[in-house]
């Protein structure tokens, strides 16, 4: 009769014997496993440096490809999403598109890539994208690493709720932390999160997602009880979605949303904030002032004659 | 491009990824554990002479191994609050995770199973053993040999698995470094610095992995 041994278990962790014509074999292997080991490592390092070749210039390289390429996300209202056609629209799209126009004059000239948050940074350095266009806020720290254009927003952080939830407006999360009451508060992973977290509602929990989509479905599912996401977003919701979403009347937290570029890249940087000031101030306004009136809801003057708005 | 490495950034929060590294371990293991019972279980279903049984196990391995494992940790965690079902985060990753793990254990064990010779089965009937007694003393004894191989496989696998975790904000190893991340722009030398664990990781599994196999090996 066939046992199953126990005693063979029990001797598990003492190590097995390995007899000595084993050995070299056992070196033989360990050379190979270590020759295995290294050689990925080297891959590893070459695949990092590989994307340096100096080329002739962004700017020239857009304009003879003859389309831009965007790095931008599908899941946030109103900057990028995508319609039931399957097109990307937003007010980060319509950035992308005034800026094809200005290279090409056409504004289909554009690819729209889709990438999360926390590949912002990587896919410009890694020249995938020629700019990114993806509510990206500025700070000194990301400005280290990639350089911004000038800014075309400025955005507020809100809460929303769910009106499930038992919490009603913006009081009723602070006092209940007050009470003694656990409060979770989802937000999207970023530098500032815990700290805007805690400066919103003191002595709350975050939890930080990868992307915004999953901040509104920790609201809508009970496990949040607010989320912390922009204004504008919030905004849009309230009004579309009232069944789903309630606006808790709180905001803070300016901050300024630019395209981003890959460092080194003078001449391109220059082009698009020449784009960008252009339709924001100057000749090219009613491109900018159609979009935001689209998004935002609200008609923007045109630029007076005199002074240029910024330096009024 | 000009870029210059600073891994001294993610050195001063290494215990953050070490913490993640463990908690990461510590998942897969219970998934595994609880995959391997329900593996275990659905095996012998899918064995029965009965098809009603052999029906149920299918139809789990299915639906199991055919949904996408993100997609499953999303339903259990964003999902079953709607049905008033509510686990907290781990559990729900568990949940998920083992769900998972235990459609594929079931078809590793099907196929232990299966491969044992019936001759010593008969001979176990022959000598007047009862079911229970087949199945303790010689059906599981010689399954476990033949799947050990591939449990281990499964181990290591799931330990990968368990970076989608950082979806539901569970803090392990990819949260930690994405939160590292985030903090400190420092994108290439945080993933490399976390490859570098996970490798290490799984391959002190395999390691141990393969001491055990040679251990228990039929000779």
């Amino acid at each position: 009769m066939l046992y199953f041994n126990k005693k063979k278990l029990f001797n598990l962790y003492e190590g097995a014997i390995i007899s000595e014509e084993e050995e070299g074999e056992e070196k033989m292997k360990k050379f190979v496993r270590l020759s295995f080991l290294m050689s990925f490592c080297l891959l590893f390092v070459l695949g990092c440096l590989t994307g340096n070749a100096e080329s002739a210039g962004k700017l020239q390289e857009v304009l003879s490809r003859g389309k831009l390429i965007v790095g931008t996300g599908s899941t946030n209202v109103p900057w990028h999403t995508k319609n039931n056609s399957g097109q990307y629209e937003g007010m980060d799209i319509d950035m992308g598109k005034i800026l094809a126009r200005g290279l090409f004059g056409d504004e289909t000239k554009v690819e729209f890539v889709e990438q999360a948050p926390d590949q912002r940074i990587p896919n410009l350095l890694a020249d995938k994208v020629d700019i990114c266009l993806q509510f990206m806020t500025i700070t000194p720290a990301r400005a280290q690493q990639i350089a911004f254009t000038v800014p075309y927003y400025t955005e507020g952080i809100g809460l929303i709720l769910s009106p499930k939830s038992q919490y009603k407006k913006y009081d009723d999360l602070v006092n209940a932390v007050k009470g003694g009451k656990k409060v979770t508060i989802a937000i999207l992973q970023n530098a500032d999160a815990a700290n805007n977290v805690q400066r919103m509602v003191p002595g709350s929990k975050d939890d930080q997602y990868e992307n915004q989509g999953l901040v509104y479905q920790a609201v809508t599912s009970g496990r949040a009880d607010a989320g912390a996401v922009d204004l504008s977003s919030i905004k849009w919701l309230a009004s579309k979605q009232p069944d789903l979403y309630v606006d808790s009347g709180f905001g803070f937290n300016p901050q300024l949303y630019g395209g981003g570029v890959k460092p080194d890249e003078q001449e391109w940087l220059n082009y698009v904030n020449t784009v960008f000031i252009d339709c924001m101030a100057g000749s090219t306004y009613e491109l900018y002032n159609t979009a935001y009136a689209k998004w935002f809801g609200e008609a923007l003057p045109i630029p007076a004659i005199g002074k240029p708005l910024m330096y009024r | 491009m000009r870029y210059f490495w600073n891994f001294n950034i993610v050195f001063a929060q290494i215990d953050l990824l070490l913490n993640g590294l463990l908690l990461g371990l510590l998942l897969a293991v219970a998934s595994l554990m609880i995959g391997v019972l329900l593996g275990l279980f659905m095996a012998f279903l899918a064995t029965s002479k009965h098809l009603w049984l052999r029906v149920v196990s299918r139809f789990y391995v299915t639906l199991l191994r055919n949904t996408p494992l993100l997609v499953l940790i999303f339903i259990v965690y964003f999902g079953l609050p709607d049905i008033y079902v509510r686990l907290g985060k781990n559990e729900s990753f568990v949940f998920a995770l083992s769900l998972y793990a235990g459609a594929y254990m079931t078809e590793v064990f099907r196929a232990g199973l299966e491969a044992i010779p019936k001759g010593i089965i008969e001979a176990g009937q022959a000598i007047g053993l009862t079911p229970l007694q087949i199945c303790w003393n010689i059906q599981l004894p010689i399954m476990f040999k033949n799947v050990l191989p591939s449990l281990g496989n499964y181990l290591i696998s799931l330990f990968k698995d368990t970076s989608l975790a950082a979806s539901i904000t569970i803090p392990e190893l990819t949260y930690s470094a994405k939160k590292i991340n985030t903090l400190t722009f420092r994108v290439f030398e945080v993933w490399l610095v976390t490859a570098a664990l996970y490798i290490v990781a799984c391959y002190l599994m395999a390691f141990i992995l393969r001491r055990v196999e040679r251990r228990f090996a039929i000779q």
